[in-house]
């Protein structure tokens, strides 16, 4: 195996939560309001099933094929040249999927805080960083998310708690108004982000404890899932009707909060954990793309595989799109095909396939027995 | 490897500088209030009023008394065709770079709010500098006038205007809560009215603050009037936004007058239609204390108490009832969340008729339920400067 750390399942659970959490967190509640309005707190409880059903999926094929990848699995499944093409096409949805993460986080940045620092600075120090990152390996960033996200985590609920006396709960109302149908198409961008639980392939293999694995998989769907609801709630109460007309509708509401005349200007806070979780998920869309491509070569060591990853992705990330317009288009109508085709599709398609596989291989065995 | 730590710490000092962004503290003029007014070519006035750090140094303390107010502030302005040209002339006009962080208010001038501030509020809220809970005050007459004014007591007119709204009962309307109503269902809007107090005779001219005297009414973003404090006492009162208040009420049995401390209060809108007959119940719930008693009767005993109560029912209904025939019936002005209470009881309907709110909305059967309570009668009683024998006991 070219990988020789090895995390502990909370350890999994605890990269996951940034993976789907971070950067989504900013854009979601105000995407999701343009469809389902008043009921767009409801949207990530649907969404939320695409998250278990991945979960699921990935547990499955991996109970198949035990300490292979999906990229190995594949090849196991399809033979060795259509397997090689699936690995290689899914390996270039991770790296497109991981550059426009970085180009978010290069866009915003750029908008909001550093507005005359060219956006390539920006883009490159974190990818630099990142790729320190997976350079040490899993375990460095299995321990880094141990270190931060519970950070994360509460610095969430203490704005949380700050925003209470600005909360009016009656926004909510009436729920579900126009029927189920609204909260469901706002529930499209959160599944988006629910699929990025399909990395978890490549982190099963590395597992000290994987009888623990999926239950820590499932606790981490469903705590993502929590905060999803708390950001879209805590914003639409703040802001109700005009939620969908706000471009970072998080960020405004922490920048509204003011208590006691003293504790205001919050944002810079927010942007610190943000850009952490930020951190975290590039690393690990780094980390995934990296050791697949080796294990796609064949590689003994992926180490060298780094650097020029992370040359590729900063390429890619300014290659993802023209200008913000096309970029914002590209994310609110291709993007969730490509990703649902890829992060779901392929592997159903996988585990169908190999169950269909087993069967047969089943039939003939009894069949000369 | 030498080279490389050498390299690496060379990358630290480069990058984390973040020399492009950087801004220097004594390069900024910190804005604390701004003001928009349009001229009467149409064109957008801004004034900004600007911290002078200098002055507001604690070893000047002394000096300050003798110019009279302190001059902690100054005003720029500038016009231009739209709010961001007038901005940007006006950054012309200060030798730092202007910094809108710490900018808490925002006052709009009479003629700029009669004829439609959508543009101004989509601008507020779409720049990434401003807060979005600056607070909105619509001045009469010029706008800039109020920046311009010297406050006596607070560093300047700009926390004036932002501790008035904390402290009083006053309409309060942060940017975001005027954009929440005008893009709202009821597609109205209340912001504080603020006008000039008239000078000391014996001080300068622009020694004086402005201060909130009722509240201007929108209708889609065009001001449509504006009620007095009284009446907004009323409107307060439907909106569930009653902070504290005094109210004087003359009881039936004895002469005089009791007054009244709200303390505290929560009202509910209750909507029904029935038979296409739309109507509201208000339910109102103060909690009083007495604090002055100009009767000689004594509150200790419940049957005074439970009139008094009563009383103070009636008194709040009128109120309650005073803002509805001016903002229901005459501005036709749905400024009370009649139409939030009705989407949220009866959302299909309203889908259907939304569109004739405007009809519907003056003709909105309002009834108003006060179910006071009064909680505390003071430290002393009735008996306390008065003989035994006029006070009233029974």
């Amino acid at each position: 195996m070219i990988e020789k750390g090895k995390i502990s399942s909370l350890q999994m659970a605890m990269i996951m939560y940034p993976v789907v959490v971070a950067t989504g967190d900013l854009f979601i509640p105000a995407v999701t309001a343009k469809h389902a309005n008043r009921d767009l707190w409801i949207s990530p409880l649907w969404g939320s099933l695409i998250g278990f059903f991945v979960v699921y999926i990935i547990f499955q094929l991996h109970k198949l094929f035990p300490k292979e990848t999906l990229i190995q699995q594949t090849e196991r499944i399809f033979g060795r040249i259509v397997g090689k093409i699936i690995g290689i096409s899914f390996l270039f949805v991770m790296l497109q999927i991981n550059s426009q993460i970085i180009r978010q986080y290069g866009q915003f940045v750029g908008n909001v805080f550093l507005v005359k620092t060219p956006i390539l600075i920006v883009i490159g120090s974190i990818v630099l960083v990142c790729g320190f990152a997976v350079r040490g390996g899993l375990e460095v960033i299995a321990r880094c998310a141990q270190l931060f996200v519970p950070i994360v985590l509460l610095t969430w609920v203490l704005f949380f708690i700050l925003l209470i006396p600005d909360m009016e709960p009656r926004n909510m109302l009436p729920i579900m108004a126009k029927g189920i149908l609204p909260s469901i198409k706002g529930a499209i961008p959160q599944a988006a982000i629910f699929e990025h639980f399909v990395l978890l392939t490549f982190m099963l293999p590395y597992l000290t404890d994987l009888k623990k694995g999926m239950k820590w998989g499932v606790i981490s769907v469903f705590i993502t899932m929590l905060t999803l609801v708390l950001i879209t709630m805590s914003s639409l109460f703040i802001f109700g009707d005009i939620t969908s007309e706000l471009a970072f509708p998080v960020m405004i509401a922490i920048r509204y909060i003011e208590m006691a005349g003293f504790i205001e200007h919050l944002e810079a806070l927010m942007m610190a954990i943000w850009v952490i979780g930020t951190f975290l998920k590039i690393s690990t869309y780094y980390y995934v793309f990296v050791l697949g491509i080796s294990q796609w070569l064949h590689l003994s060591d992926y180490r060298p595989m780094v650097f020029p990853s992370g040359f590729l992705l900063i390429a890619f990330s300014i290659w993802v799109a023209t200008d913000v317009q096309e970029f914002l288009h590209f994310l609110s109508t291709v993007s969730y095909f490509q990703s649902a085709s890829f992060e779901i599709g392929i592997p159903t398609i996988l585990l169908l396939a190999a169950l269909a596989q087993k069967k047969i291989r089943k039939n003939k065995e009894g069949k000369k027995g | 490897m030498k080279l490389s730590y050498l390299f690496i710490c060379g990358a630290v000092f480069i990058l984390l500088s973040g020399c492009w962004d950087r801004v220097e503290v004594n390069d900024l003029a910190l804005i604390l209030g701004s003001a928009v007014d349009k001229n009467k070519n149409n064109t957008i006035e801004i004034s900004a009023q600007v911290f002078i750090p200098k002055k507001s140094g604690g070893g000047e303390q002394g000096g300050m008394s003798s110019d009279g107010g302190n001059g902690n502030t100054l005003v720029r302005s500038a016009t231009g065709v739209t709010v961001a040209d007038a901005l940007s002339k006006l950054k012309m006009k200060l030798p730092r770079e202007a910094f809108w962080g710490h900018s808490k208010i925002l006052v709009i001038g009479e003629k700029m709010a009669e004829e439609g501030i959508s543009d101004l509020v989509d601008f507020m809220m779409r720049s990434p500098e401003a807060r979005v809970r600056k607070k909105v005050f619509i001045s009469k007459g010029s706008a800039k006038h109020t920046l311009e004014l010297i406050s006596p007591l607070e560093r300047s007119t700009v926390e004036v205007l932002r501790e008035m709204t904390e402290i009083h009962s006053v309409m309060d309307t942060p940017i975001k809560r005027l954009a929440q109503m005008m893009a709202g269902n009821a597609n109205a809007a209340a912001v504080p009215w603020i006008e000039i107090l008239p000078p000391e005779p014996d001080v300068k001219k622009n020694q004086t603050v402005p201060y909130i005297k009722g509240t201007a009414i929108f209708k889609k973003d065009k001001m449509v009037g504006h009620i007095d404090d009284k009446v907004t006492q009323g409107v307060l009162w439907l909106r569930n936004e009653m902070r504290t208040t005094t109210i004087s009420v003359a009881p039936s049995e004895a002469e005089g007058l009791v007054t009244l401390n709200v303390i505290k209060n929560k009202s509910e809108l209750v909507p029904k239609i029935n038979d296409n007959q739309w109507s509201i119940t208000v339910k109102i719930n103060p909690v009083a204390s007495l604090i002055e008693n100009t009767t000689n009767l004594s509150y200790k005993n419940p049957n005074f108490s439970n009139e008094l109560e009563k009383d103070l029912n009636e008194a709040i209904e009128n109120r309650v009832k005073k803002a509805l025939a001016q903002v229901q019936k005459e501005m036709n002005a749905d400024i009370f969340g009649f139409s939030e209470a009705f989407y949220r009881k009866y959302p299909k309907k309203w889908e259907q008729t939304k569109d004739q709110w405007n009809e519907i909305f003056p003709k909105v059967k309002v009834y108003v339920q006060v179910a006071s309570k009064l909680v505390s009668t003071g430290q002393a009683d009735t008996g306390i400067s008065r003989p035994e024998k006029e006070v009233k006991k029974k």
